[in-house]
């Protein structure tokens, strides 16, 4: 049943267009040319620029401010308990260990769902970068659940200079075949309510962009 | 009828005219200010562009190969999605897209649904459909959560509750949802987030539409702002989408230069919050998203469009609402007037192509061809060709369909063109007309006029008759104007 | 060799606005021009055919054809919308290859507005015109968008002796008229007016200015209901008008 009606609309496409089965498809009309990349310094300011525009907190971090920094935003965001990826990079940094240094309690990312709409603050690196518009593109696996740039109040991203893209082709070059890709453009928000813009509805309230050089 | 209570069912017939003059007095103010507001910000992301221009060229040549070819890309993204580990459904039209959506959620046990803004789940009538199936279907957007509560329909596209005040959503939520709700925007939606995160949790299916499908990877792409979309299709295990065929595009390098256009064109935004690229089901147990992905294609007359080539093009719509933004009919008026989910420029030729001139007859005739639409137009559509194109198909018919206007009209059309194309007619009505106006003219103006042409006068006087320029030019060249 | 124009004086301006045309012809000769009047003109088709009878607006636009057809000179109109019907929608009303498709393409390549006339065609723009006036100007949809001529009208005003071109709010937007729709939803129609009123009168001109008889109508109509002294004129009023005389 299902297959006819596909069949059903498939053919009704074609007739409409007087096309046959198999006909050839024409090449897809050209696209734009990608925007090229400034220098890395450039990239990292314009990137810090636009996430700070959008009322996100983006910052350029070392490793000798890092434990002050995460103090801070542990302190200004009220943070008990936290989630984190389980990446490699995280885990160069020591964030988990930092953390529970610091006090917080850190929950499994692949603990129940209910688990993790409790927790203050979710740690995620960035896979992409993408200056001009100050947005992050996350993939997905078992090292790094969705829900841990979704369900906290608070989303920290860690990003090295790495992942800097120039363009959005860039970015989809690496990512189609990956099987799910968020692009993060700033905090959750909305203008549903007389146009007064809103952050934090569903998604994260805070949005917090560490560009870690080391 | 109340339009309003019924926006999501399909039409039986659409009473623009009736429906513009009842329109409630907080919509003409609320809609201007979101428009308003929407063009300022779409201004200086356009500016910023110095390719904008280059941008809706290839926008416009990407959108329609996809339509000249989409055959092809539909078994693309049958394909690729059915490779990812999805299922792919086929409704014809919008009962088969019900029934389709339903019986997954039967066979699932689902109680509650959550559901992403989606138009085509509008179009399809799909909340009212799971209630009467007994789940329960919860809008999560912001804007649709409201107008769910009130039990009415979307003022605007983008932003569907911008006619409520602020007062009035705090009255609904302590009304609807027992809770103390004072009359502050932050403070509301910091309700509605409580409210919904509960439902995020617990609800077994989540429903979403789509921006746009990706044939290359079957891959569908949803642009959202507030989170919703995200939860929906991450938390629950079963993730159903509904979208139109028309939303195909071929391949991730198309989307470069569709979501350069998108948000800038809807919200002046360089991208919105959150674009999700979701392709199938989840690959890792432990990456968060549905166990179980469907995937509903809907046709619902969208096949028949394609036959047009001068009506197809309305099917290269990204949905971003700017038409709706510029349109002084629109706004004037707002959503509720054009009677379906669709509104606006794109809703006076979409309407009638899908639902038929029978149904959607006034609508080609609301605007006034001032072709704002068309200079704002993301993907180029030529709207005000196509809304002359259905003015045709209504009064004369053409190989599409029989005319929906009565035959006296036919005969008056005639009859004017009799007058209009006989020169001696003509001049002579000319110089009837003056003379006939006497009773009624007053001081240099006909303020009031009989039936049809009170239609005129009862919102402003007519200049009086003064044909006279032919006898100026006949004695000038001396020579005798004979009728 | 004098330049020679036939005139296209549209229904509108012929029923309403008669001394708008008579100040025509006075202006293109007094610029040169050798002034012809087709007798046999009546309307372009534009409401018939904006109402959805294309084919009967076929049989006005052939009565057109055949008017205009008996001169080999350019023609002039003092009105937008009319000019863009023959431009864009008449070839398209005959089939290609036909005789009557020919003759729409080659009368559409000679038809123009009047200020895109003057300002393109004679390549004047100050014609000794003299307004000691503030006013402003209202950009007719069809004019604007549909031929393109967004500076020509202003350029004209601006070399008006003694005039002050003042900003109109929202000078692009439509003003309701739109022909049939004025009476097809006459409420829609008034809501755009009293907008375009609205912000004519918040101004602070004498006068507004447009280049076409139905937004005129409109408006005028519109100004005079709310008891406004604001005049609503044609560009050729204010470039028709000498010194001390207005």
């Amino acid at each position: 049943m299902a297959k006819r009606a596909g069949y059903s609309v498939i053919e009704n496409v074609r007739r409409a267009l007087g096309r046959t089965a198999g006909a050839a498809v024409e090449a897809r009309p050209a696209v734009l040319a990608p925007r090229q990349a400034g220098s890395i310094e450039a990239e990292i300011d314009s990137l810090i620029k636009e996430i700070n525009a959008l009322s996100g907190s983006a910052q350029r971090v070392s490793e000798d401010d890092l434990n002050q920094v995460l103090k801070g935003l542990l302190q200004t965001q009220e943070v008990k308990k936290a989630t984190l990826w389980q990446t490699a990079g995280l885990a160069d940094l020591g964030l988990e260990g930092r953390l529970r240094e610091m006090g917080v309690e850190i929950m499994s990312p692949h603990a129940d769902k209910y688990v993790l709409a409790e927790c203050d603050l979710g740690v995620t690196e960035v896979d992409f970068a993408l200056p001009e518009t100050g947005t992050l593109g996350l993939l997905s696996s078992q090292d790094k659940p969705r829900a841990v740039s979704l369900l906290p109040r608070v989303h920290l991203a860690i990003l090295r200079p790495a992942a800097l893209r120039a363009d959005l082709h860039d970015v989809f070059a690496e990512a189609k075949d990956q099987g799910y890709l968020i692009l993060i453009t700033g905090p959750s928000r909305t203008a549903d309510i007389e146009l007064t813009v809103t952050l934090g509805v569903h998604g994260p309230q805070a949005l917090y962009v560490w560009v870690y050089s080391g | 009828m109340n339009q309003e209570a019924h926006i999501s069912e399909t039409p039986t017939y659409i009473g623009f005219g009736d429906y513009s003059t009842h329109v409630p007095g907080n919509i003409p103010t609320a809609v201007q200010q979101a428009t308003d507001r929407f063009l300022s910000t779409r201004a200086a992301r356009v500016a910023e562009k110095a390719n904008w221009e280059e941008l809706r060229r290839a926008a416009h040549e990407i959108r329609l190969h996809t339509l000249l070819h989409l055959d092809s890309y539909l078994e693309q993204v049958e394909r690729q999605v059915t490779k990812a580990g999805g299922h792919v459904h086929w409704a014809r039209e919008a009962a088969e897209a019900r029934t389709i959506v339903i019986d997954i959620a039967k066979r699932h046990n689902v109680k509650t649904a959550v559901k992403v803004k989606s138009m085509a789940t509008e179009e399809i009538g799909l909340n009212h459909a799971l209630e009467t199936a007994g789940i329960q279907a919860y809008e999560t957007d912001l804007g649709e959560f409201i107008i769910q509560l009130a039990g009415s329909g979307p003022s605007h596209i983008i932003v569907p509750a911008v006619h409520m005040k602020k007062e009035e959503v705090a009255t609904l939520f302590r009304e609807k949802l027992g809770v103390e709700a004072p009359a502050d925007p932050l403070r509301l939606a910091a309700i509605a987030r409580a409210t919904l995160r509960e439902r995020f949790l617990t609800a077994e299916m989540g429903v979403s539409g789509a921006n746009f499908l990706v044939a290359e990877t079957g891959t569908l792409v949803i642009v959202s702002n507030e989170g919703n979309g995200r939860m929906c299709t991450t938390l629950p295990n079963l993730h159903v989408a509904v979208v139109g065929i028309d939303k195909v595009v071929p391949d991730w390098d198309s989307l470069t230069v569709l979501l350069n256009l998108l948000a800038r064109s809807a919200t002046g935004q360089k991208l919105s919050a959150y674009t999700s690229f979701i392709t199938g089901p989840r690959r890792e147990e432990g990456e968060n998203g549905p166990q179980e992905f469907h995937l509903v294609l809907l046709d619902n007359g969208r096949s028949r469009v394609l036959q047009d080539p001068v009506g197809r093009e309305t099917l290269k719509c990204i949905r971003c609402g700017c038409c709706l933004n510029v349109c002084p009919v629109y706004k004037s008026v707002g959503g509720y007037a054009y009677g379906w989910f669709i509104s606006g420029p794109i809703g006076a030729i979409f309407s009638p192509q899908i639902l038929g001139v029978e149904a959607a007859r006034e609508l080609p005739f609301a605007s006034s061809l001032c072709g704002a639409c068309a200079d704002v137009c993301p993907v180029k559509i030529p709207i005000p060709h196509i809304l002359l194109h259905l003015r045709r198909r209504v009064v004369e018919g053409d190989q599409f369909e029989s005319p929906a206007a009565p035959a006296v009209l036919r005969t008056g059309a005639r009859l004017g063109r009799l007058a209009l194309a006989t020169p001696w007619l003509y001049r002579l009505g000319t110089r009837l007309l003056p003379l006939l106006q006497v009773p009624l003219k007053r001081d240099g103006w006909l303020p009031a006029l009989p039936p049809p042409l009170n239609r005129w006068t009862k919102v402003r006087p007519l200049p009086a008759f003064a044909g006279r320029f032919r006898q100026w030019w006949g004695k000038r060249q001396g020579i005798r104007d004979r009728v | 060799m004098p330049i020679k124009a036939q005139l296209f004086i549209t229904c509108l301006a012929e029923q309403f606005y008669p001394q708008v045309l008579v100040q025509m012809v006075d202006l293109l000769e007094r610029l040169g021009v050798n002034v012809e009047f087709p007798p046999e003109q009546t309307c372009c088709g534009q409401p018939m055919f904006n109402s959805g009878f294309q084919s009967e607006a076929r049989g006005i636009a052939t009565q057109w054809l055949r008017a205009f057809s008996r001169s080999e000179a350019a023609i002039v109109s003092p009105s937008g919308s009319c000019v863009d019907m023959v431009r864009h929608h008449y070839p398209a009303m005959f089939p290609e290859g036909t005789p009557e498709h020919e003759l729409a393409r080659e009368l559409a390549g000679r038809t123009f507005e009047f200020s895109e006339f003057l300002v393109h065609s004679l390549k004047v723009t100050d014609v000794g015109a003299y307004f000691p006036h503030k006013v402003t100007y209202h950009a007719s949809c069809h004019l604007l968008r549909g031929l393109g001529l967004r500076e020509e009208a202003k350029q004209l005003l601006s070399a008006v002796h003694d005039l002050e071109l003042v900003p109109l709010a929202d000078e692009e937007t439509c003003c309701g008229f739109g022909g049939m729709f004025s009476v097809i939803y006459p409420e829609v129609s008034r809501a755009m007016m009293e907008a375009k009123v609205r912000n004519i009168m918040a101004s602070g001109a004498g006068a507004v200015v447009a280049c076409d008889a139905g937004c005129l109508m409109n408006i005028a109509g519109g100004l005079r209901k709310v008891g406004s002294q604001v005049r609503a004129l044609h560009l050729i009023e204010v470039l028709a008008a000498q010194g001390g005389a207005s």
